[in-house]
């Protein structure tokens, strides 16, 4: 149900913003409206009674402070439907949850449901500049290379409060932790599976290597051997290559 | 006034055209991977009309085609296939030529389904190229077996021009495809919607407006400035384009220019240009995959075609297959293949005779002996192999087709490697064995220039189709029964062994250098179209019989005009048989089955008349006007040279013969002993080879006739394919000394023993 492109949650100043005058229980009670609006077309009073885990009385009075604001449509005992104001204001909170929830998940490498729980106490006192920036970082990490090499690197690093100096210095620049040494395409066995951390060679022979798409981050297999044990067949990406070894042995995996 | 509007019509030329004057033209160009399909979506484009032909300078084969959509006339051209752009090999070169040529409307990007996200980068990279795309997902079926699901509408949508969905070798999808090209020709991409990411795109914008301001280039600025960008091997290729010719100040700012970026991407990124572009590339692909794909495909979508291979490609059972399935193919070939060669033999014998009947009985007309030894003689030679060779290609068609061929050439690689040759050099070397010429043309497929002439070098020491009627000649002329069949086989081995050795050599002289990569695409099993497969055999075989209707005519009417010309006048055995030491007696009635040699050999006492039947005395005469004539006396002169091999006058005249084409030997030796007609089968051929020469003599000249003097026609493509007389030079003398080396050794040091 998470969309997969990150919305920046705060837009432009035009929007009128009646989120601002929300309280935290409002809002949760519109993210939960919205989310059941587009599970399953319409809300009622006990399924939102239901999800918030609270008693279908105080769910009445929620809804009628929210049908005042003009965010939803409610008339007792009828289906719940947001207006189009009370829509966007729960798509920008319901942007902000998830973005909140991903930075924890996939910046700060909490589990899940820790992250969930964080985000919905969180989501309502960040401002929007700091949510807007929250979000931008998260996408950076996300396209930049570089970006996504670090992050793995730091989901690899458990030691950052007994760090030494040299910690550091011990990752090689490419961003493949020394701990475990980079190995070769051609040093697995078929059947090991391998990430790929580096290229190596030059001109025709590391672009045509390239061209097939063999990319850092990119999982590579080895299927089997040819039986003069020259060349290899490896799987990637949903296709299948033979290469020699010597072409295999500038690919550096680190082996799974 | 029809005629009058059309005498002042300006250009009369299309109003002389039959039809209807299409009113507008495209031209429309296929890009694709190798085994995308491409070349089943053209097929299914333009039909049979089609050329096949060669780009200039390059050995990259040029395939055009046209066909007419409503009033519009297409003009259809396939790219070579490639799996990027970069300016490595030949291919990727000339398909950017092309592309950046501003001349194409619409640009058809074929990819194979079941591999979107490598196959998109070629798309990624067509758009950058700022050229006018329809995208066609080829085998749509494939993967939806696979249960992949794309939103194609949603795909059209972001990327801002035509989508389609085709089954090629079916022909499925390919009128949408048609109104595709049409509607992106009618609505050209205004601004291309290629996401690389703002630090490549300001470097790539930045770059393309100094081209521009500068004026060296006018069309694909952004495309120019990638590859200024890339710098090294793309910055050579990019000083070849004409647009670049005044380079100056202007040039060298745009060179400082792209290495200032080049630097800041590597510092900003940590990664080093190409490698850095090709993840733009991909993130490009993977943002749009994920939008776009409903359903990724199941994860053993490949399961079948991967059990086939733990057998197939298996470790101990790989090489014995792939040898069983090489036997069976040959075994195909020369069996079913005889009763064809059986027909068509006795057609072309029923032809000469009909022909032959034309003139009186025992006339000696020299038009009909041109008719019927000369032409129909000499074409029929090469014609009767046509149903060996088609068969050989159907089999080898259907193996490549299926996607055998790359597992064969996973599975020999090393053993080829070895001898610096190429995995892939074993499909050519195959088709060899059919014939020199096709096998030749099939180098194409070698991406490395050096691995490509090395195998072009070799490849004549396959023993083609027309060395075959040697063998049969020879071997039970010389060999008894039970060792035919191993002289057959072990001459076949001394080929192969040769080429290896020879390649081996060639890559340690003449074409040193860095081997080539064997980065090899394994796509899976699929089941080959009849139509397909036949087309390919097809269009090999017809190189095989354009070579018996072109040069193989002309110089069976040379060859017959030498071995008649000059005309001998008096011959010896008239004048023996006016002195009266020779004389014709008719043989006894019913004594046909007589050897004649009864008579010949009855040189009795001294001053007693030789006895001569008609048929022997005819054959003297003959012999005689064969040594007068130019051939003879070409065979005579060189004698001595051949004389160490074990060969005389006769072979040596022959021998001539089969620098032309291998099979007209056989032909050649039946003139020479003039024996009418003969062919392979021809058991009087036989035994008088058996007579004259010594085994030892049979196996010197097998020898040489399959390593020496690559036929005329070889030597033709070869000068063709390799782009210099040079390498064809070098191949048919290299040949020819090897041949010649190993047939004085084998002669010589085996009259030692004998």
């Amino acid at each position: 149900m998470n969309s997969p492109s990150i919305q920046p949650p705060h837009q432009d100043g035009k929007i009128p913003n009646p989120g601002a005058d929300l309280s935290q229980a409002l809002e949760d009670y519109l993210e939960t409206v919205f989310l059941l609006v587009k599970e399953q077309g319409f809300a009622r009073v006990r399924d939102i009674a239901d999800a918030r885990d609270v008693k279908a009385a105080s769910v009445s009075p929620a809804m009628s402070r929210l049908a005042r604001l003009g965010l939803i449509q409610y008339v007792r005992r009828e289906y719940i439907t947001l207006t189009p104001l009370g829509e966007q204001v729960a798509r920008r909170i319901y942007a902000r949850h998830q973005v909140m929830t991903r930075f924890f998940v996939e910046v700060l490498k909490v589990p899940r449901a820790v992250a969930q729980q964080d985000a919905c106490a969180m989501e309502h006192s960040l401002s929007p500049r700091v949510m807007d920036a929250m979000a931008r970082f998260l996408e950076f990490m996300e396209l930049c290379p570089e970006g996504t090499v670090l992050l793995e690197q730091y989901g690899r690093c458990t030691r950052v409060n007994h760090c030494e100096t040299d910690c550091c210095d011990s990752c090689s620049p490419d961003g493949s932790p020394a701990a475990s040494p980079p190995v070769s395409v051609s040093d697995l066995r078929p059947g090991q599976v391998g990430v790929v951390t580096q290229v190596e060679g030059r001109g025709a022979i590391r672009q045509r290597l390239l061209d097939m798409g063999i990319l850092p981050r990119v999982r590579i297999s080895v299927e089997r051997v040819a039986p003069a044990g020259d060349p290899i067949w490896i799987k990637l990406q949903g296709f299948q290559l033979s290469l020699r070894r010597k072409e295999a042995s500038a690919v550096l995996v680190a082996p799974v | 006034m029809n005629d009058l509007a059309n005498i002042t019509s300006p250009n009369p030329g299309p109003a002389l055209q039959a039809g209807p004057v299409p009113e507008s033209s495209l031209r429309v160009l296929l890009a694709g991977n190798p085994n995308s399909g491409k070349t089943s979506i053209f097929n299914a484009l333009s039909g049979a009309r089609q050329r096949v032909g060669n780009y200039p300078g390059v050995t990259v084969e040029k395939r055009e085609g046209r066909f007419r959509d409503g009033d519009v006339e297409v003009e259809l051209l396939d790219l070579p296939g490639t799996y990027s752009l970069s300016s490595y090999s030949p291919e990727e070169r000339v398909a950017q030529e092309e592309l950046l040529d501003a001349g194409a409307d619409v640009v058809v990007v074929v990819v194979d389904s079941t591999t979107l996200k490598r196959s998109l980068v070629l798309l990624a990279q067509v758009m950058l190229l700022g050229a006018n795309p329809v995208l066609c997902m080829n085998m749509s079926d494939e993967a939806r077996r696979a249960g992949q699901e794309i939103d194609t509408a949603m795909l059209e949508e972001l990327l801002g021009f035509p989508v389609v969905e085709t089954v090629g070798h079916r022909a499925v999808g390919i009128d949408h495809l048609k109104r595709a090209i049409a509607r992106a020709a009618n609505t050209p991409v205004q601004r291309s919607r290629l996401v690389l990411g703002n630090l490549l795109e300001t470097a790539i914008d930045s770059l393309a407006s100094l081209l521009e301001d500068a004026g060296l280039a006018t069309t694909g600025h952004r495309w120019l400035a990638l590859k200024l960008l890339l710098g090294g091997e793309g910055t050579r290729a990019l000083r070849g384009a004409p647009d670049l010719h005044e380079v100056g100040a202007n040039w060298s700012m745009a060179l400082r220019e792209a290495e200032t970026r080049r630097r800041a991407i590597q510092s900003r990124t940590g990664l080093d240009v190409s490698l850095y572009v090709m993840e733009c590339y991909y993130g490009f692909v993977d943002g749009l995959l994920r939008q776009v794909v409903r359903k990724a495909p199941r994860e053993d979508a490949r399961e079948m075609s991967d059990r086939i291979d733990s057998v197939v490609v298996n470790r101990l059972l790989g090489i014995p297959i792939f040898l069983v399935l090489m036997y069976a193919i040959f075994w195909v070939t020369f069996t079913l293949g005889e009763y064809p060669m059986g027909w068509l033999e006795w057609g072309f014998g029923r032809l000469g005779a009909l022909v032959g009947s034309l003139w009186p009985m025992g006339s000696d007309s020299a038009l009909r002996s041109l008719l019927v030894d000369g032409i129909i003689g000499g074409v029929g030679g090469v014609v009767v192999f046509l149903p060996n060779i088609l068969l050989l290609f159907l089999g080898l068609a259907f193996l490549e087709d299926s996607g055998y061929m790359a597992r064969a050439a996973f599975l020999v690689d090393r053993l080829m490697h070895r001898f610096g040759l190429h995995g892939q050099s074993f499909i050519p070397m195959m088709t060899g064995f059919g014939c020199s010429i096709p096998g030749i043309m099939a180098t194409r497929t070698l991406a490395n220039e050096r691995d490509r002439l090395t195998t072009m070098m070799v490849l004549p020491l396959m023993s083609c189709g027309a060395r075959l009627p040697i063998y049969m000649l020879l071997i039970p002329a010389f060999f008894p029964a039970h060792l035919r069949a191993p002289a057959l086989w072990l001459i076949y081995m001394v080929g192969i062994v040769l080429a290896l050795v020879l390649a081996l050599l060639l890559r340690r002289s003449f074409l040193k250098g860095e081997d080539a990569p064997f980065v090899m695409e394994l796509p899976p099993y699929r089941m080959p179209t009849a139509r397909a497969v036949f087309l390919k055999m097809l269009e090999r075989s017809s190189l095989y019989l354009r070579k018996a209707g072109t040069i193989i005519l002309a110089i069976s009417i040379v060859m017959w005009a030498a071995t008649s010309f000059p005309r001998l006048e008096d011959h010896q055995v008239d004048k023996d048989l006016a002195a009266g030491t020779l004389k014709i007696v008719e043989p006894i009635q019913g004594g046909e089955g007589e050897s004649s040699s009864s008579f010949t050999g009855s040189s009795g006492l001294s001053g007693v008349p030789v006895l001569l039947d008609p048929h022997e005395y005819q054959r003297r005469r003959t012999a005689e006007e064969l040594r007068y004539s130019l051939a003879g006396r070409i065979g005579t002169a060189i004698e001595p040279v051949i004389r160490p091999l074990g060969f005389d006058w006769k072979i040596g005249t022959a021998i001539l013969g089969a620098f032309t084409a291998k099979e007209v030997f056989v032909a050649q030796m039946g003139i020479v002993y003039s024996l009418g007609q003969t062919d392979e089968t021809s058991q009087e051929l036989r035994e008088v080879l058996t007579r004259d020469y010594s085994p030892l003599v049979g196996v010197s000249l097998m020898l040489f006739l399959l390593i020496a003097f690559p036929c005329m026609a070889t030597f033709a493509i070869t000068r063709r394919e390799s782009g210099s007389w040079k390498w064809a030079l070098l191949q048919s003398g290299g040949l020819t000394a090897l041949g010649y080396l190993v047939a004085l050794l084998v002669y010589q040091v085996g009259s030692l023993f004998t």
